[in-house]
Formats: C-alpha cells, sequence, structure tokens
C-alpha cells in the first residue's frame, strides 16, 4: 500500500517504565529457580497505566515533530484502563488536541502498526497535515503462566505528516496480511489472556509475518539485503531472530532494535519500540524494514527510509538506550503489588 | 461528586494550566483571578514550564485516605522554571536523588482511583532527572 502523496515520520517518543522484575524472579517463586526466555521485563509503576505512557511518549513525539495540529490521535492497546470510555481522547486532553479525529485500536500487539497505517492513509489523502499513532501497552500475564515472565509495559509514539523536508523518515511503503488463527485471545469480562502454547509459533508468528514482509518485498522489488535495519515484533527474545533468517535477513540487521531480552514484550509498543531505538542509530539514506504481528492474527509491514531531518532533531528527546539505563529492579512482591494481584 | 469537581480542572492538573499576568508578567498555578503583584485583572491561561527543581521534600508513611497503595510517597515543593511553587509527588527516583535542588521534570500518571468501579483521575507528579537524561533532553 502506498499513500498518493509521501507521507512521513516527523517525530517519535518511546516510553519505558522505570521498574524492571528479573525473570529469575518469576521462575524462583512459581518454578523454584530458573529463570524466563529474557533477562527482566518493563513494569509500570501502582500510578501508571495505558493513558499516563501514551501521553509521557506522545509528549516526546510531539515535541521533536515541532507540530502543533494533530488531525488525529490513535491508540493501539490492549490494555485499556476503561472498557468503556476512550483511551485516546484522555490522551487528547493532556496535548491540548481538541479538533482531533481519536480512536482506540485494537489488534493485541498489532494494535500500533494499524494505527501508522490510519494515519498514513489520512495524511496521503489530504484529510489532515498530521495525526498521532501510539502503541502502548500494560501487558499482564496470569501468575505462573509462560506469558507472565514476557508481559511487560511499555510504547512508543509517532507524529505523521506530509513528507515537507522537516521529516525524520518517509513512509514509503506498507503491507498487511491477516487471518483467522486462535493462538490468542482473552475474552470480555476476563482478566488475563489465553493461548495456545504450541499455536504460537508457526501459523501464527512466523505465517503471517512472512507473508507481509515477502508481499512487501515483492511491491517494493527489494531485497533484505537492500535494509541496514529490520524489526520484528518481538515475543520473545528467539521469534525475531528466527524469523529474520528465514526471510533472508541477517542477525546483524535485527540487532538494533531487540529490546525484548531487556525489557519483555511490550506488545502493541513492542514493534514500535524497537524501531525507535532504530530511529535513535540510524543515518539519511538508511532503509529500515518493520513488521509487526498481532494474535488472532496478523501482520504489517513497513518498509521506512531516514531523512537527513534525523541529524537535527536527534537529541530533542531522551534515547531508548538512556531509557534502559535508567531503571531500578524490583522483586516478585512488589511487582505484584504494582500491578494489582494482590487482592486486599 | 469528587470526579466532577477534579474534571472541571483537569487542565490543571493535566497539563499545569495556569495564568499569567497580561501587564507585569507574572505566572500563576493555581490561577488567580486577580494578580498579586499588580492587582491586574487581565490575567490569560498559560501552559507552566514542566522543570524545575526540589525546594523542600518529604516522605509520607501515613497517607490520606485514598493513598494508601501509594505509600510511602515523596511530597515535594518543586519550583519550576518560572519560578512558580507547585506541590507534587515525586515518583520513580532513588533516594540518593532526591535532595534539595535535585532538577525535576513533570510526568503525567494516575493520582487517585475511584474504587475497581470509579473513575480514574489523572494529573501530574515528578521525576528527579538523571544527569544523562538532563543532557539528552538539553
Ligand atoms: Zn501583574
Amino acid at each position: 500500500m502506498k499513500s498518493r502523496e509521501k507521507v512521513a515520520i516527523h517525530g517519535y517518543g518511546a516510553y519505558i517504565p522505570y521498574y524492571r522484575l528479573p525473570t529469575t524472579e518469576i521462575a524462583r517463586v512459581w518454578k523454584g529457580g530458573g529463570s524466563g526466555p529474557n533477562v527482566e521485563k518493563a513494569v509500570a509503576a501502582i500510578d501508571e497505566d495505558t493513558v499516563t505512557m501514551a501521553v509521557e511518549a506522545a509528549r516526546y513525539a510531539v515535541r521533536m515533530a515541532g507540530i502543533e495540529r494533530l488531525g488525529a490521535i490513535f491508540v493501539g492497546t490492549e490494555s485499556k484502563p476503561y472498557a468503556v470510555k476512550p483511551t485516546s481522547t484522555i490522551v487528547a486532553q493532556a496535548l491540548g488536541q481538541h479538533f482531533t479525529l481519536a480512536a482506540d485500536l485494537e489488534f493485541a500487539c498489532k494494535a500500533a502498526t494499524e494505527a501508522m497505517q490510519i494515519v498514513t492513509g489520512l495524511v496521503g489523502s489530504g484529510m489532515i497535515d498530521a495525526g498521532l499513532a501510539i502503541g502502548v501497552d500494560t501487558a499482564q500475564g496470569r501468575p505462573g503462566d509462560d506469558l507472565e515472565y514476557t508481559a511487560a509495559s511499555g510504547g512508543a509514539a509517532y507524529v505523521i505528516g506530509r513528507k515537507d523536508g522537516n521529516q525524520i523518515a518517509t513512509i514509503e511503503c506498507s503491507t498487511s496480511f491477516v487471518s483467522d488463527t486462535g493462538d490468542f485471545w482473552r475474552r470480555a469480562h476476563e482478566r488475563y489472556p489465553r493461548h495456545l502454547s504450541r499455536f504460537t509459533g508457526e501459523p501464527a508468528y512466523f505465517y503471517h509475518i512472512e507473508n507481509a514482509v515477502k508481499a512487501l518485498l515483492e511491491e517494493t522489488g527489494l531485497r533484505p539485503s537492500d535494509f541496514k535495519y529490520a524489526v520484528f515484533h518481538q515475543p520473545n527474545p528467539r521469534f525475531p531472530v528466527e524469523v529474520a533468517v528465514r526471510l533472508g535477513f541477517n542477525t546483524d540487521q535485527v540487532k538494533c532494535g531487540l529490546l525484548n531480552p531487556l525489557i519483555g514484550n511490550t506488545y502493541a509498543g513492542s514493534s514500535p519500540l524497537g524501531l525507535a531505538a532504530v530511529l535513535d542509530e540510524a543515518s539519511p539514506g538508511e532503509r529500515i524494514l518493520l513488521a509487526s504481528f498481532g494474535s488472532g492474527a496478523g501482520s504489517d509491514a513497513f518498509y521506512i527510509t531516514v531523512s537527513e531531518g534525523i541529524e537535527r532533531k536527534r537529541g530533542i528527546n531522551p534515547t531508548v538506550k538512556s531509557m534502559l539505563e535508567r531503571c531500578a529492579k524490583i522483586d516478585y512482591s512488589t511487582y505484584a503489588k504494582f500491578r494489582g494481584k494482590l487482592i486486599k | 461528586m469528587m470526579a466532577i469537581q477534579y474534571w472541571r480542572n483537569k487542565d490543571r492538573y493535566y497539563r499545569l494550566i495556569g495564568v499569567s499576568c497580561t501587564r507585569c508578567g507574572r505566572d500563576f498555578f493555581p490561577p488567580v483571578y486577580r494578580c498579586r503583584k499588580c492587582g491586574s485583572e487581565e490575567l490569560k491561561d498559560k501552559e507552566m514550564p514542566k522543570e524545575g527543581k526540589i525546594v523542600t521534600f518529604t516522605r509520607l508513611y501515613e497517607t490520606l485516605p485514598g493513598f494508601e497503595t501509594q505509600a510511602p510517597l515523596n511530597l515535594a515543593i518543586v519550583e519550576l522554571k518560572n519560578g512558580v511553587k507547585v506541590l507534587g509527588q515525586v515518583v520513580d527516583t532513588p533516594e540518593e536523588l532526591l535532595k534539595i535542588g535535585a532538577h525535576v521534570r513533570a510526568v503525567f500518571r494516575r493520582i487517585r482511583v475511584d474504587g475497581e468501579s470509579g473513575q480514574i483521575l489523572y494529573g501530574y507528579k515528578f521525576v528527579v532527572e538523571h544527569v544523562d537524561a538532563r543532557r539528552e533532553t538539553g
């Protein structure tokens, strides 16, 4: 898919909460030892949720973009604080934006990239000058479940507008691939999601990402070696590397945006945070491949090129690296208190 | 009731919207109707700067009802860059960085939650900037 008018990223903001739970802590409590696939996961504080993290990431993104009017604000998440009452309107109020199309999007871990595609469409058609796409989650796993090791908190926001010379990167093309695959779901009124463990890899993650990326390569005529960086959704440390290799990318292309070992799976925030880490490092002219994956299931793939503007705007916001470094470790009981797993 | 009063002042809590005197330029937060410096009633809304430094602080082990789950909590008087002083909670900060003169930045957080089914009230709190983070935010 390509927009009629060229559309670009003008600013981005990452948000990783301050607290880290080592997976050895989870394993200690539930298995008597060992660890999860990732070293640690990022945990939102007791007074944080999807709204607060979306606002923080959005404020950074808007500051970098230097754009005052946002014609659209989309928040992609599976962890809305209210079942009924939009997250995006609270974010809009906190940003002082009122004449804006605000909506929440839901597609598990894919919700942010569809926000990016929709804003791209609105800008590309000339309906709005610029909009905000946010992906953020306070993902929760049932205590003791495999998901608990990786389910983490964090996200990123992107201000997308017309390509006018001030952009930091251009969105050249994107593709989507979806199917009805039942590997991950949460029914209404249920607190924690469920998953079919053996289903999560082959027919879900690999099948959808491979199809979306192959379609993107076909549409653009590019080969994996044409990209400097590749960012894939990161449910664990292993899958993004494996899908990269299967598609003909190498581990060097994946390394920069691979955050799962240190923060876990931030769901809708996962691939957008990986892209933010890459943009922190990338140079003008370099090509980036971004591919999300949302359980249930589908993948959006993007071809993005880095623009000159990135050099001017670098240093405006704290980097993903600085957010990884600024952290405090907590134990399982503090995590249980923060994330409401204790009943008083 | 609590939520309605809060909602009326949401821009104050969400964005630190105060007022600025159009005659003498003094800023006020929370908003006033009459300038306390020059007496003018010509005041306009203004978003306060989000950075400042700690004037003084205390650590609360006993809290007001509704804040129990956040205890122990740090409460500080912060002088914003425009000289306005604000009372706020300090979060995500190791004890050794919490001191008078420390540079802080306003963040958006949950202030309190009205039970399992009521509304969630959001507002500003403060985080002490690490040296690295301060350099990078300029
Ligand atoms: Zn005055």
